[in-house]
C-alpha cells in the first residue's frame, strides 16, 4: 500500500510542474501591468522602474518562472503585491475557513445525496424516485447565488434565526462558527447532493441487477441487508471516487457563495487577487488548489483500493 | 451411506415439493412464458428439468425461490406446496426464513454470483448466521467445514480469499458450500455447470451427487444437457416453450420417449463410437413469446402435426397402462408407434 501511495505521489509531481507552468504563463498572458496597479495614482517612471526592479518584472520570462519556482521549493510563495504580506501566510489564514466550509458542505451533500440515491434506485419508477429526481434536477439547476440570497432573506432577514454573514473560527467560538457556516454549507452541499444522488442512483441500479445480489436474496437475507451490505457496498466504489473529486473542487473555494455570505475563504481571496492583479497571490492560490485537488485524487485512489479487494492484489 | 432414512431409496409417501399449474407472464408479452407447469419432487430425489434456452425452466426455478423480478414478471396462477406451505403465496419475510435454509439455490454463473467485496468465508458464514442461532466463530467453523466438504483444496487459506482469487470451478464449489451450509431439504441448481470447462463440469456434478447422497437433499437440476440427465436424474421433465411436454422416471422417458420433441432432443445427442453422417437436429426454431402458436406449441416444428394439434393444447396424460405410472406426455399422437406404425422408432 505504501509503495502504491509513493508511486502515485511520484506521478503527481509532473502534474504539479505542468500546473505551475500553466499558472505562470496564463498570468503573464493576462492584460494589465501589475506595476501600474502597485504604483497607484502617481505613475511616475521612477516608481514604476523601482517596482519592476523589485519584483523582477524586467527579467526574461523564463528567469521569472525559475525565480518563482525556486521560491516555491523553499516554501516561499512570494509576497502579495497589494498588501505586502507573504502569500503563504495569506493562504494559511484562509485555508482553515475553506476546509471547514468544504467539510460541512460535503457532510450535508453525503447525508442528503447518498440515501436519496439508494432509495430512488430501489424504488425505481415509483413516486419516491420521481420526487428524488425532481429534487436533484432542482439542486443542479438552481444557481448557488440565488439559493444563497433566498436563504438569507428567509432565514436571516425574516425569521432572524441565523446570521446573514460573517465568519468566526471554529476554534474560538464553535457554536457561532457553525451558525455562520451552516447556510453557505447548505447552499454548496445541496448542489453537490444532487450530483452525488444521481451517481449513487445509477451505480445502485447497475449493482442491483448483479448476480451476487440475487445470491444474497437467495440466502434469505432481508431486503435491507441485501441493499446496504451487498449492493451499496459495491456501488460505493464509483461514488467514493466522485465524492473525493467533489471535495477537491470544494477546496478550490466557492467564489460566489463566499462572496454572498462574506466568508473570508479561498474563493474571496482569489477574486480579490484577480481584481487587483495581485498575481503572486493568484499563482499561490491556484497552485495550492491544484495541489489540494491532486491530493484528493490520491485519496480517492487509495480509498478505491482499500474498498475494492480486486484492486488490492492488482496494484 | 449416512442418513439413509431420507436417502433416495426411502420415503415414497408425500412429495417434498408439488408445483401445480404454474403460469407466468412477462408484462406486455402475448403469451405465458411458463404455461400451466406441474411438477413434483420426492424427498432425496433428483428431478431434472430439460429444455432449450428460453423454454421457461429457469423462470420456473426462480419463481420457486421468489427471485423473479415482479414486475415485469407476473405469476398468474399456480401453487408450490413445500412442507405444507405455498411458496408462491408467502410474504417476503416468510420467504426469507425458508430461502437459504430449507430451500437453496445455485446459479449458472459462478464468476458473478459471489459478492466481490467479501471473502468466501464471510459469505458462507453469513448464510449460517442468518438462519442459525450461533456465534461468528461457530459460523466460521461451519464455513470451513463446508469448504472441506466441497473439496476446496487448502480450505483454511481459501476462507479468507476473495472470489476473484478463485477459479470458476472453485467459485461454484463455494456456491455449493453456501447453498448446503444449512442442510436444506431442497437444492435448486440452475445449469450449475454450463459456464464451466467440460472436465470441471463432471467434477461439479459428481460433487453435487455425492453431497446429495450424504445429506439426503432433494435436487431440482435444470439443464439442457441430456447426458447430465441420464447420469443424475431420478425423474425428468422435458419443457418446450413454457410447457412440460413429457415427464416421468428417467429410465422410462429415456427408454421409451413419447413426445416428438423428446425424441428429437435424444436423437440430436452425439454418441461416442458410431458416426452416422450428420447430427440430427430438430428443424425450425423455438417460437418467441410473441409468436406462440395456439394449440400444441411444438406443432410448427413437428413432423407429425395435424389439424387437431393446432386447435388445442394437448394435456399431459398417461399413454397406456403398460408404461411406468409416472410417465406422461402432452401429445395427441402418442404413442407414435401405434399412430404412425413405427415411424418414430
Amino acid at each position: 500500500m505504501l509503495a502504491f501511495i509513493a508511486r502515485r505521489l511520484l506521478i503527481a509531481l509532473p502534474t504539479l510542474v505542468l500546473v505551475s507552468i500553466f499558472v505562470f504563463t496564463l498570468q503573464k498572458l493576462l492584460p494589465g501591468d501589475p506595476a501600474l496597479v502597485l504604483a497607484g495614482e502617481e505613475r511616475d517612471p521612477e516608481t514604476l522602474a523601482f517596482i519592476r526592479e523589485k519584483y523582477h518584472l524586467n527579467e526574461p520570462i523564463l528567469y521569472q518562472y525559475f525565480y518563482w519556482v525556486g521560491g516555491l521549493l523553499q516554501g516561499d510563495l512570494g509576497v502579495s503585491l497589494r498588501t505586502n504580506q507573504p502569500v503563504l501566510s495569506l493562504i494559511a489564514d484562509k485555508l482553515p475557513v475553506t476546509i471547514q466550509l468544504a467539510v460541512m458542505a460535503m457532510i450535508i451533500a453525503m447525508a442528503i445525496g447518498i440515501p436519496t440515491g439508494i432509495l430512488s434506485a430501489v424504488k425505481k419508477g415509483g413516486p419516491v424516485d420521481y420526487i428524488a429526481n425532481f429534487l436533484a434536477l432542482s439542486g443542479l439547476s438552481i444557481p448557488n447565488f440565488w439559493l444563497g440570497i433566498m436563504l438569507i432573506l428567509l432565514v436571516s432577514v425574516n425569521l432572524g434565526w441565523l446570521p446573514a454573514s460573517g465568519y468566526e473560527s471554529i476554534f474560538v467560538d464553535p457554536v457561532r462558527s457553525l451558525e455562520t457556516m451552516i447556510m453557505p454549507a447548505f447552499v454548496l452541499g445541496t448542489a453537490l447532493a444532487a450530483t452525488l444522488m444521481r451517481h449513487t442512483r445509477s451505480a445502485m441500479l447497475g449493482v442491483l441487477k448483479a448476480d451476487y445480489v440475487r445470491t444474497a436474496r437467495a440466502k434469505g437475507l432481508s431486503e435491507r441487508v441485501v441493499v446496504i451490505k451487498h449492493a451499496f457496498r459495491n456501488a460505493l466504489l464509483p461514488v467514493v471516487t466522485l465524492g473525493a473529486l467533489l471535495f477537491g473542487e470544494l477546496l478550490a473555494g466557492a467564489v460566489l457563495t463566499e462572496q454572498i455570505f462574506t466568508i473570508p475563504g479561498f474563493g474571496k481571496l482569489i477574486v480579490d487577487a484577480v481584481f487587483t492583479r495581485d498575481y503572486a497571490v493568484v499563482q499561490g492560490v491556484v497552485l495550492c488548489t491544484a495541489a489540494g485537488f491532486i491530493l484528493m485524487n490520491l485519496i480517492a485512489d487509495v480509498l478505491y483500493v482499500l474498498l475494492n479487494p480486486r484492486m488490492r492484489n492488482a496494484q | 451411506m449416512p442418513s439413509d432414512e431420507t436417502g433416495r431409496a426411502g420415503s415414497p409417501g408425500e412429495p417434498l415439493l408439488t408445483l401445480d399449474g404454474l403460469s407466468i407472464r412477462f408484462k406486455g408479452a402475448q403469451a405465458n412464458v411458463v404455461d400451466g407447469v406441474s411438477l413434483s419432487v420426492n424427498p432425496g430425489e433428483t428431478l431434472c428439468i430439460v429444455g432449450e434456452s428460453g423454454c421457461g425452466k429457469s423462470v420456473t426455478a426462480l419463481s420457486l425461490m421468489g427471485l423473479l423480478p415482479v414486475p415485469p414478471a407476473e405469476i398468474l396462477s399456480g401453487r408450490a406446496m413445500f412442507e405444507g406451505r405455498d411458496l408462491l403465496g408467502l410474504t417476503r419475510r416468510e420467504l426469507g426464513e425458508i430461502r437459504g435454509d430449507r430451500v437453496s439455490m445455485i446459479f449458472q454463473e459462478p464468476m458473478t454470483s459471489l459478492n466481490p467485496v467479501y471473502t468466501v468465508g464471510d459469505q458462507i458464514a453469513e448464510i449460517v448466521l442468518r438462519h442459525r442461532r450461533i456465534g461468528k466463530r461457530e459460523a466460521r467453523a461451519r464455513a470451513l467445514e463446508m469448504l472441506r466438504r466441497v473439496k476446496v483444496p487448502a480450505p483454511e487459506k481459501r476462507l479468507d480469499d476473495y472470489p476473484h482469487q478463485l477459479s470458476g470451478g472453485m467459485r461454484q464449489r463455494v456456491m455449493i458450500a453456501m447453498a448446503l451450509a444449512n442442510d436444506p431439504q431442497l437444492l435448486i441448481a440452475d445449469e450449475p455447470t454450463t459456464a464451466l470447462d467440460v472436465t470441471i463440469q463432471a467434477q461439479i456434478l459428481d460433487l453435487i451427487r455425492t453431497l446429495q447422497d450424504e445429506s439426503g437433499t432433494a435436487l431440482i437440476l435444470i439443464t439442457h444437457d441430456l447426458g447430465v440427465v441420464a447420469e443424475i436424474a431420478d425423474t425428468v421433465a422435458v419443457m418446450y416453450a413454457g410447457r412440460v411436454v413429457e415427464q416421468g422416471s428417467v429410465t422410462s422417458v429415456f427408454d421409451d420417449p413419447q413426445h416428438p420433441y423428446t425424441i428429437g432432443l435424444m436423437s440430436s445427442v452425439p454418441s461416442l463410437g458410431k458416426r452416422t453422417g450428420s447430427l440430427a437436429t430438430v428443424p425450425g426454431m423455438v417460437p418467441t413469446v410473441d409468436t406462440m402458436p395456439d394449440g400444441c406449441r411444438f406443432a410448427p416444428r413437428c413432423p407429425f402435426a395435424s389439424e387437431a394439434c393446432r386447435r388445442e393444447a394437448p394435456p399431459l396424460r398417461r399413454v397406456d397402462a403398460s408404461q411406468a405410472p409416472g410417465h406422461r406426455v402432452a401429445c395427441v399422437h402418442a404413442p407414435l408407434e401405434t399412430t404412425f406404425g413405427g415411424v418414430a422408432a
